[in-house]
């Protein structure tokens, strides 16, 4: 009977959290501060309940003169119910993975690009509508995990850049939180470039530019031709970060008598923010297992349609095409 | 719940019943600090049901109620609702007046006997831009801010009208004024948290969205983009939200937590730093080492195998490709 034992290693793995630490007694009276996932999760149930019925014992014998001793007893009673709920929900959360995970598999089976623009726009097609600005939330993941690293998340926006240009989207903006990919950039354009002949031909390969709006950097294929995707690749410190320049830089102006405060409208704020940043995106889509917006710039997501799947880490096209079907049907009406 | 089982005797002392032993149980877990509730569907619901729009709204309060009941029976310190956003302004102006009126009412209700907020202890804070509200709406804002002043068993934050660019925007008119008349005055995030209306709650914890529109619209955009938020969607309308529902996403919530320490669920985010270390290594890493770039699975064997090398080099020691690494394989043994 070492099932908990058995789900905790389970879901140990996709946290990443190592699971032999030194058990130490509960909080009674949570105050809701950020804490590390609970010891006790990956701990047989028995084990559990024993060191449950401990800790009531050793705090009997501690008891504060503002406790009465059934409240404990109550305490304990309720606490180990709890700990019961989450049990079963953790089995059931297993078996809820496992049908997700097949549900995701059968999906990248039915929509499958195969390195082709034509597929791609047949499934636009038959939308009505498709985003002008998409933005996507990818993860670093550690070099052991599989499409991870540096390697992986290149390959992840190459294949993004060349659904975004097949499905005629005009502006991609990358999030990544920590800003890894800017230091890679020449290699980025490079893969870009060659992940686009393997799905356009050598004859005509659309024209690709690169912007770091944080850098003021811009990488330009082809200055003469027509611009088809403009790629922003964007990071935590273009969020609170930016927002907090502004201000410093209004304030600065406002000391110096260039800028009134009365001046200071959402518009003038927005209009910066545009040019520090970008525009805001008609759709985020968050290839996370879970709605997990990681610091993205709080301005530009206004009237943002979220799209993720549950338990997905992997940048699919099922995913993006799905995420361009809900968009798709979504209605939006400001404030009516 | 079907309409026929509310009219049996001792429903209602039933249904708190279970709430207080929910809050409870729930109590002795995680439980989030300030929720933001963001009330959408009450005109779909109306329209779907057949009823009027006023009726819609008014169903939607008495939702608000006893979602909001349970929520501070769990221990919740804070909620935040989205009660009318400065968009709304835009309906038409029937519209715009029943909504006043029907706050009016309410607020005027909660002054004259505020069963809720006596029995909870509740303390009514009035967050938004209350400028562009009539000065009769404002008086009672005001007056119901006033009677429940000395609550302190919780707070429910109204936000009326509200939008969150125009609450970022007031934030920086704060600290650029204040900057004006304060010398050397440090602006970072916190400053930005600290000017916000709403700065005196703890940070978000949830935010629940309900009618399954994926979008923020405009809701506490800066409090809520943090990994440690989490935002659930729900497809029910806002009439139909049922404490039931509401108990059920906060003790995910809960085992989120409890699980694997983030509100959110697991993350697949990995760390560059890792990265870059390990690509130092490398460049300092002598020849011996280099077999073991990327794995270290067993450091035993390296040894055994720097000693293999170094009796083959005695035995070919004319070898000059061999006796460079064995002469550093025989350093890193000294050095080991």
């Amino acid at each position: 009977m070492t099932t908990v034992k058995v789900n905790g290693h389970t879901w140990s793995t996709h946290s990443g959290k190592s699971k032999d630490k030194v058990v130490e007694a509960p909080v009674i009276h949570n105050e809701g501060k950020l804490e590390p996932p609970n010891k006790y999760r990956s701990l047989n149930v028995f084990t559990v309940f024993y060191m449950l019925i401990n800790n009531f014992l050793r705090s009997i014998k501690i008891l504060d003169k503002n406790q009465t001793i059934t409240e404990l007893i109550l305490y304990y009673i309720n606490h180990s119910i709890l700990l019961m709920v989450f049990f079963i929900m953790s089995i059931y959360k297993n078996f809820l993975w496992i049908y997700r995970k097949i549900v995701l598999k059968s999906l990248n089976v039915t929509y499958y690009p195969n390195k082709s623009p034509h597929i791609i726009r047949d499934d636009v097609n038959k939308l009505n509508k498709i985003p002008k600005r998409l933005s996507c939330i990818l993860n670093f993941k550690d070099e052991d995990d599989e499409n991870g690293g540096i390697d992986g998340l290149i390959f992840d926006i190459s294949e993004l850049v060349a659904w975004s240009v097949s499905a005629g989207i005009a502006e991609l903006n990358i999030y990544e939180y920590n800003g890894i990919i800017n230091t890679y950039n020449g290699e980025l354009n490079r893969y870009i470039n060659k992940n686009l002949k393997n799905y356009f031909g050598t004859e005509y390969i659309p024209n690709i530019t690169i912007k770091i709006p944080h850098v003021g950097q811009i990488m330009v294929n082809d200055a003469s031709k027509p611009v088809d995707l403009t790629v922003n690749l964007l990071s935590a410190i273009d969020g609170k970060p930016t927002i907090v320049e502004l201000t410093k830089t209004m304030s600065e102006l406002a000391v110096n008598k260039e800028l009134k405060i009365e001046d200071i409208t959402i518009d003038l704020i927005n209009e910066e923010l545009i040019e520090l940043v970008g525009n805001e995106p008609d759709l985020l889509i968050i290839f996370n297992p879970n709605l997990d917006l990681q610091d993205y710039p709080p301005w530009h997501i206004r009237l943002t349609e979220f799209y993720w799947e549950y338990d997905n880490k992997d940048v699919t096209y099922a995913v993006f095409i799905r995420a361009l079907q809900n968009y798709a049907k979504s209605k939006v009406n400001v404030g009516k | 719940m079907s309409q026929w089982m509310t009219t049996f005797p001792g429903y209602a002392w039933l249904l708190s019943t279970v709430k207080k032993i929910f809050g409870n149980i729930i109590k002795t877990g995680p439980v989030p600090r300030h929720i933001g509730l963001i009330m959408d569907g009450n005109r779909r619901y109306a329209r779907a049901h057949n009823i009027e729009l006023k009726e819609g709204h008014n169903m939607g309060f008495e939702s608000m109620a006893s979602i909001l009941e349970i929520l501070y029976e769990c221990g919740v310190e804070q909620a935040t609702v989205y009660a009318f956003s400065i968009e709304n302004f835009k309906r038409s102006s029937y519209e715009v007046k029943w909504l006043m009126d029907l706050a009016k009412q309410k607020f005027q209700q909660i002054t004259q006997h505020g069963e809720l907020c006596e029995q909870y202890g509740v303390q009514i804070r009035i967050l938004g831009n209350t400028s562009l509200l009539q000065p009769d709406v404002l008086k009672l804002l005001r007056q119901a801010e006033d009677i429940t002043k000395n609550n302190k068993r919780a707070i429910l934050n109204v936000c009326f009208p509200y939008t969150s660019r125009d609450e970022m925007t007031t934030a920086i008119k704060g600290i650029v004024k204040k900057s004006t008349e304060v010398d050397d005055f440090i602006i970072d995030e916190s400053t930005i948290d600290k000017f916000l209306y709403t700065k005196d709650a703890p940070p978000l914890d949830l935010l629940i969205r309900t009618s399954g529109t994926y979008r923020l619209s405009d809701f506490l955009l800066w409090q809520s983009v943090s990994s440690q938020c989490s935002i659930v969607v729900i497809e029910t309308l806002w009439p139909q939200f049922n404490p039931y529902e509401m108990s059920k996403i906060l003790i995910n919530w809960s085992f989120n937590k409890y699980w694997y320490g983030n509100s959110n669920g697991y993350t697949v985010r990995g760390n560059p730093d890792n990265l870059r270390l390990s690509n130092d290594e490398d460049l300092e890493d002598d020849e011996p080492n280099a077999f073991t770039t990327s794995y270290n699975r067993n450091p035993i064997v390296e040894d055994e195998d720097s000693f293999d090398r170094d009796s083959d080099s005695d035995r070919v020691i004319d070898n000059e490709n061999d006796t460079v690494p064995s002469e550093e394989s025989s350093i890193n043994i000294k050095t080991a």
